[in-house]
């Protein structure tokens, strides 16, 4: 009869104290028997190292990969495309959108367009870039740069249009000159939408670079990986691929605190 | 017809003056650009014709066509699986929803040489790989879904003497409809998206291998015609999907 | 707590509380919510019962004990003479203070679920719904979807399909409570007639005095939480009533008692003290 009760609440409704610790000891118990498995199946050799290096030898070439600096002129590469392609990703993204959004009509002509192309898997076109600026950063950045495009528009222009028509009518009858409307009515009514466009067109704009670099690349640390991929170094290949899903998530982490703050004030 | 009474055509017909004036721009500028990276419309649409009469080209778009809809399908019913026994319980949903979006979180490209270490350079890993990416959509569409139902639905249910099969049926189901086909559109973009990268990567066969040979190549003009099909087919697949999910919407 | 006689307590006992008393966890995981004690109440067959009382003081918790939705921490709910283990679709049926009806169906299809949740015949269940759809006047709506429906119409679909359950007992919880003033005075008065033709146990929690007396055969007036009951209240009107009865001294009368045994239990709820206010 409680559970009765209880299917009728709400997925979100908090556990209580007791379903909060064995929630948590799940959690845990999990990690420790992949640890464990992982660890065992390794070490036993039932999987052979060359498809699973044992989780201590991953670590130890993620510490020296990490400790020896010598992760670092790859992420210097990537990261200098990225300082490239996102800030053009930015301004494009949003100037378009703005430019589209100045007139309702103007949105509702271009938004389906901009949208039906982000629906096609933008990476079929890295092979162009790539054809026309070769195998270094620039076809990565212009990449990028494409990728991250779409969201930060397509958020700009949604902003701009969802802005509630009410407020508009209230600036205006309160005489608001045009300048007004814009900066004090429709930027920051708008601000959120096109911040969480910002913060995940700039992350794909990120990937984008990594899968740039993972396809055709000589450098980079998406092409790190492939590197160690292609010269059988597994050992190395897990402990390099650990550490950019790391800087990726460390990105995101950045990227989403950015909005946080903007979103606030 | 004095210009004072010029009203504004309707969106769609001046989105297909901007679609026309896109093109005839492309043609243009690729008549006077390097014919070297870029090939004006005319030359990319008798290419387009060439390739696609071409059986080699054909034999590739279909494998690409069946891996992604293997990869398509195992996505849909695996991550329908997965949101629902996620969903299933407060303890469950509390439990596993930010394990779920932890793995959502890990960028799937970085791990691509796995997945062709683990699963050859075959369909195989690009089936993986596309399940990779269309996985999560659904997955989390489907979480969010239940999550929406009202809780007093349920309880109401429940005091009629639905069972839980019912309840499931009656209400978690069609509740979920909307949402599942949201994450079907994104899911069928994303892999799409996963298998074309896996085929680039691997670039031992399907559109994608093509796409790299034509730009390695220097042929604008067949590489632009093939990423033009692809961009098309694209397109149709997620008009499909809004059109589902908008018909299962209705009601919302 | 006064004495009960009325038309009530002479018919045949229906619904029997027990000594409930209901403890629940406090929200933030430390102490517990002592929600009822010590409730004992016995409700006549036919009878119409509201519970009164300022909010959170244990209302609803002690319909859902008697729906079977709630294992009370002690005591029992017996309803005909069977103690209350789960839900009793058979007998009890709920109206909530939201209409939860399933917004991808018809009003028509919304109620034949709900008979196929009560596992009520295949056969009879599309002519049942349309009965009971046509009881409440809502018969030209059946293929209307809920959105498409204003707030008191809403109500009315869930009381018809409360109604088609056909059960003995009926639970309502707030069912007024979004309503605005006008369609509420109509829906007491139809509520009123309806119970004069169909006889069924009512227990109604409301929180309008004058709906209160309006349309019950007795109110137990809560105290603030721990839930108990302080008083009940007779009103010995035979249904259905007409609005002339809102307007009569009698009814003025009674509905002034109420006010004065909730006011102190509502300054308790809220906190405050009646000295300091004054
Ligand atoms: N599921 C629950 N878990 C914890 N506390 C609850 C729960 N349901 C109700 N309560 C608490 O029990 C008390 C009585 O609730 P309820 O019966 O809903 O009051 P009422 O209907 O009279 O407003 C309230 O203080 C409420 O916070
Ligand atoms: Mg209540």
């Amino acid at each position: 009869m409680s559970a009765a009760s209880a299917a009728g609440q709400a997925l979100t409704a908090r556990l209580t104290p007791a379903q909060r610790r064995a929630s948590a000891l799940v959690k845990l118990s999990a990690l420790a028997l992949l640890l464990i498995v992982w660890h065992f199946v390794t070490v036993t050799e039932i999987v052979s190292p060359f498809f699973l290096p044992k989780p201590a030898d991953v670590l130890r070439n993620f510490i020296r990969i990490v400790g020896s600096g010598q992760a670092w002129p790859d992420l210097k590469v990537t990261l200098f495309e990225f300082a490239i392609a996102g800030p053009i990703a930015l301004v494009a993204g949003g100037l378009v959108g703005f430019l589209v959004s100045l007139t309702r009509y103007g949105a509702r002509v271009f938004e389906p367009i901009i949208s039906s192309v982000y629906a096609i898997p933008i990476i079929i076109f890295y092979p162009i870039s790539v054809m026309a600026l070769g195998i270094g950063p620039e076809s990565k950045i212009a990449h990028g740069a494409l990728f991250g495009f779409f969201p930060i528009c397509l958020n700009t222009i949604q902003g701009f249009s969802r802005v509630d028509p009410l407020l508009i009518r209230l600036a205006h009858s309160t005489g608001a000159s045009q300048r007004q409307l814009f900066w004090r009515i429709m930027l920051p009514a708008a601000a959120p939408t096109i911040l969480s466009g910002v913060r995940l067109g700039l992350m794909l704009c990120f990937l984008a670079i990594i899968g740039g670099e993972t396809i055709a690349s000589i450098e980079g640390i998406g092409h790190r990986v492939v590197w160690y991929a292609e010269g059988m170094q597994t050992g190395n290949m897990f402990a390099y691929i650990v550490f950019v899903v790391l800087v990726a998530v460390i990105m995101n982490a950045a990227l989403s605190l950015l909005e946080f703050r903007k979103g606030r004030s | 017809m004095t210009p004072l009474s010029f009203r504004s055509p309707p969106p769609w017909v001046s989105r297909a003056l901007v679609i026309l004036l896109l093109l005839v721009l492309w043609e243009i500028l690729g008549r006077m650009g390097s014919q070297l990276f870029f090939s004006p419309l005319s030359m990319v649409a008798t290419s387009g014709v060439t390739i696609f009469a071409d059986r080699e080209v054909l034999e590739a778009l279909r494998t690409t066509a069946w891996i992604l809809a293997i990869g398509f399908g195992l996505s849909v019913c695996i991550g329908l699986v997965l949101g629902l026994a996620v969903a299933m319980s407060r303890f469950t949903y509390q439990t596993f929803l930010p394990v779920l979006l932890l793995l959502y979180a890990i960028p799937q490209i970085t791990v691509l040489p796995i997945f062709v270490l683990y699963f050859g350079s075959g369909p195989a890993s690009k089936i993986a790989f596309g399940v990779s990416h269309g996985l999560f959509p659904i997955a989390v569409s489907v979480v969010a879904g239940v999550q929406g139902i009202k809780p007093l639905l349920v309880t109401s249910a429940i005091s009629m003497g639905a069972t839980r099969w019912q309840i499931f049926r009656r209400i978690t189901l069609p509740y979920l409809a909307p949402s599942l086909f949201t994450g079907m559109r994104l899911a069928s973009t994303a892999t799409l998206l996963g298998v074309l990268l896996a085929e680039l990567y691997v670039s031992s066969g399907g559109v994608g291998h093509f796409t790299r040979r034509f730009g390695e190549s220097f042929q604008p003009d067949k590489l632009y015609a093939l990423i033009a099909a692809l961009s098309l087919m694209a397109i149709l697949i997620n008009e499909t999907m809004r059109m589902l999910e908008r018909r299962f919407s209705r009601w919302t | 707590m006064t004495n009960e006689t009325g038309r009530g307590a002479m018919a045949e006992t229906l619904i029997k509380v027990e000594d409930v008393s209901h403890v629940f966890p406090a929200p933030d995981g430390g102490g517990e919510v002592i929600a009822l004690e010590g409730i004992d109440i016995e409700i006549g067959r036919g009878e119409m019962v509201s519970l009164i009382g300022p909010s959170g003081c244990g209302k609803s918790t002690l319909l859902n004990v008697i729906g079977g939705m709630i294992a009370p921490s002690q005591g029992a709910a017996l309803i005909g003479g069977a103690r209350v283990r789960g839900p009793r679709p058979k007998e009890v049926a709920y109206i909530f203070q939201e209409s939860a009806l399933l917004p991808w169906a018809t009003i028509l299809d919304n109620i034949k679920v709900s008979l196929e949740f009560q596992k009520a015949p295949r056969a009879t269940r599309d002519q049942v719904a349309r009965e009971a759809l046509k009881a409440v006047g809502l018969d030209a709506f059946a293929t209307s979807y809920p959105h498409q429906l204003s707030g008191g119409m809403k109500q009315r679909a869930a009381l018809a399909r409360a109604l088609s359950l056909r059960t003995d007992v009926l639970l309502m919880d707030e069912p007024f409570a979004a309503l605005d003033e006008q369609t509420r005075m109509i829906f007491s008065e139809d509520l009123s007639r309806l119970l004069a033709n169909e006889r069924k146990t009512i227990l109604l929690v409301t929180h309008s005095l004058a709906e209160a007396v309006f349309l019950s055969d007795r109110i137990f007036v809560f105290t603030s939480r721990p839930g108990r009951i302080k008083a009940v209240l007779e009103v010995d009107e035979p249904h259905p009533r007409s609005p002339a009865f809102m307007t009569s001294p009698k009814f003025n009368d009674l509905r002034n008692r109420l006010y004065e045994l909730l006011r102190d239990e509502v300054l308790a709820a809220i906190g405050k003290d009646r000295q300091g206010l004054a």
